[in-house]
């Protein structure tokens, strides 16, 4: 049988594209559910696990809004940066368990990306302990990074500051999500499955409490491995 | 023993509809030939014959090369059953890759994938009712206003129709979905997996655990994914040039044509799991970060008919054993009895 769509299926499938309606969701329709189905801000970095292999090459993706975003005020971030490479580099050799690391100015954010081995608080308590200065300098150049100074005697309340700031991990698999977001409202797992369909709205409740995330835990050449492991495979001494 | 009870409902539950002589699901396909080259590495992770580089004594001194023969197919296409009868190539589906290693001493291994990366329900008895929700239901396309309900409501739309389509499963899978937790992964993925461009052009799962043997006793539970080489593609109907793909079979032809131009590859990779993942649940694939080791090279070069084969996921060799996945076990029994019912080669398995 023939069931070829009206003009008026064909409009109501245009909508998504028209610029009138994408208006019309962002300032009405998202915000409506946002209200009426809200969603808690989601916090970043790797979630605990058992499984040795989530805790191997964890990824950080902190994102810290700089005072002044001006070109000024990112030019005064690349120079804190670049004035402490070599107190940067000692500070990741003594740490040891970095695999990568970088720093990004991204619009009006400072951000560091890196890729680490073990337990976050461990990762920010061992940094503080070699580049304690490094991050000094960049509190003055954040939003709210004053109150941390001096990070090695303010440690905890730094690593608190850094998950704030370490961006929410998109699970890997898309209706994990509905669980983060019941464990985060106190919904335990022997709940009521939700209602398939709705994963969409789910993603852009999500979105809307944590608009930057990261997608899912990344791609690994060498998954599995540490630092150190392949460190000693090729033999390079520390 | 519960499993050929169990497989016997699943294999006539399925087969109500179907056509005698042809599979129950899966019933489109096409076969083809070719070389399965281990990796260096293969053969310290497991013992068995296909995954030695180098053949014992007695063997000729040279890489070892072992034949197969790899069955593709449409998990859905329908021979009659939805008044458009059909592979329906072009419609979103799940497919099967079905691989036979021929060992060197007259004996065969399958490894039974599909591009699905789990399956929708952990036991043989919660599949039953899954299969007998997801039965396909008539349907027309959503009316406008349902469409635009959809969209102020911010979920997934119900897709159109294919041209002919009058039936399908989405509803009933979606329903069993929203009152089954550990359907919603496999139901999701599936309702959006769209259509590759070719059978070698997608990535297959062997979603169960195996257990594999190394040369040192090591027992590993792991998992084997097949990745094709040239990389995953599936058509884009937003395409004009590919848009007759909806109504036009093209996966056969496709396979006939390229093969004919040259020889197709797959890279066999393992992931290893770890204490804490789920080694019998296969609706639960492992996240991305467990060892992946490649464990061999599949060269295709020759469309061959292999419809009458039987393949068994079961149908293992030394050094690889099975998990308790209780899926896995019934798949034994009911690709045993489908097999029998459509009268194929017998199953290896029918001498029992």
């Amino acid at each position: 049988m023939t069931d070829a769509p009206g003009w008026l299926d064909r409009f109501v499938d245009s909508l998504p594209e028209r610029g009138w309606f994408q208006f019309l969701s962002r300032y009405v329709v998202v915000p409506y559910w946002a209200w009426r189905d809200p969603k808690p801000k989601l916090p970043g970095g790797p979630r605990p696990a058992a499984q040795p292999g989530e805790n191997l090459q964890c990824m950080m993706n902190l994102i810290m809004p700089l005072k002044d975003p001006s070109p000024v005020g990112r030019a005064k971030a690349a120079l804190a940066i670049a004035q402490n490479v070599d107190a940067i580099f000692d500070g990741l050799d003594n740490v040891g368990t970095v695999h990568t690391a970088r720093f990004l100015l991204l619009d009006g954010n400072l951000c560091m990306i890196s890729v680490y081995d073990g337990d976050f608080s461990n990762y920010i308590r061992d940094f503080i302990v070699t580049i304690g200065s490094v991050f000094d300098e960049i509190m003055d150049l954040v939003v709210g990074g004053e109150e941390l100074k001096p990070t090695a005697q303010n440690v905890d309340k730094f690593i608190a500051w850094v998950h704030a700031h370490d961006l929410f991990q998109a699970p890997d698999f898309p209706t994990d999500l509905f669980t983060l977001q019941d464990e985060a409202k106190g919904v335990g797992p022997g709940g009521p499955p939700h209602e398939l369909r709705s994963l969409p709205r789910a993603l852009i409740l999500q979105l809307h409490a944590n608009p930057n995330i990261s997608l899912g835990g990344g791609y690994r050449a060498y998954p599995g491995f540490s630092a150190a492991q392949v460190r000693a495979k090729f033999g390079v001494g520390w | 023993m519960p499993e050929p009870d169990i497989a016997d409902t699943l294999v006539a539950f399925l087969n109500a509809d179907g056509i005698p002589g042809k599979r129950p699901v899966h019933a489109w396909g096409i076969g083809a030939s070719g070389v399965f080259v281990p990796s260096p590495v293969a053969g310290s992770f497991c013992i068995a014959d296909h995954f030695q580089e180098k053949l014992p004594e007695g063997y000729p001194k040279k890489p070892q090369v072992v034949s197969v023969t790899v069955r593709f197919s449409n998990g859905s296409g329908s021979r009659q059953n939805d008044g458009a009868a059909g592979p329906h190539d072009g419609w979103s589906d799940v497919r099967g890759m079905a691989t036979r290693f021929h060992l060197g001493d007259g004996s065969a291994t399958d490894l039974i994938a599909m591009s699905l990366p789990e399956f929708f329900t952990p036991t043989p008895e919660t599949f039953l009712d899954f299969a007998r929700d997801a039965l396909p239901r008539p349907f027309r396309r959503e009316t406008p206003w349902q469409k635009l309900r959809d969209m102020l409501h911010l979920t997934l739309p119900l897709p159109d129709p294919y041209p002919g389509q009058v039936s399908r499963p989405d509803d009933g899978a979606m329903d069993y979905a929203d009152r089954n937790r550990s359907a919603q992964l496999a139901v999701f993925q599936a309702a959006s997996i769209g259509a590759p461009v070719s059978y070698v052009r997608a990535t297959y799962h062997a979603v169960h655990t195996f257990f594999v043997i190394a040369p040192d006793g090591t027992r590993r539970g792991v998992r084997f994914i097949w990745q094709p080489i040239a990389g995953a593609l599936n058509i884009d109907l937003r395409d004009p040039a590919q848009q007759d793909k909806v109504t036009r079979p093209y996966l056969q032809q496709e396979l006939r044509d390229r093969l004919a131009k040259g020889p197709a590859r797959f890279s066999l990779m393992m992931m290893i799991g770890e204490t804490g993942d789920d080694f019998d649940d296969s609706t639960r694939p492992w996240p991305p970060h467990r060892v992946r080791v490649m464990m061999g090279t599949l060269t295709l070069d020759t469309v061959i008919d292999c419809e009458h084969l039987s393949f068994n996921p079961l149908l293992l060799t030394r050094g690889i054993e099975p998990s308790g996945d209780p899926i896995l076990a019934v798949r034994e029994w009911a690709y045993q009895k489908s097999s029998q019912v459509r009268g194929g080669v017998p199953c290896p398995f029918s001498q029992r």
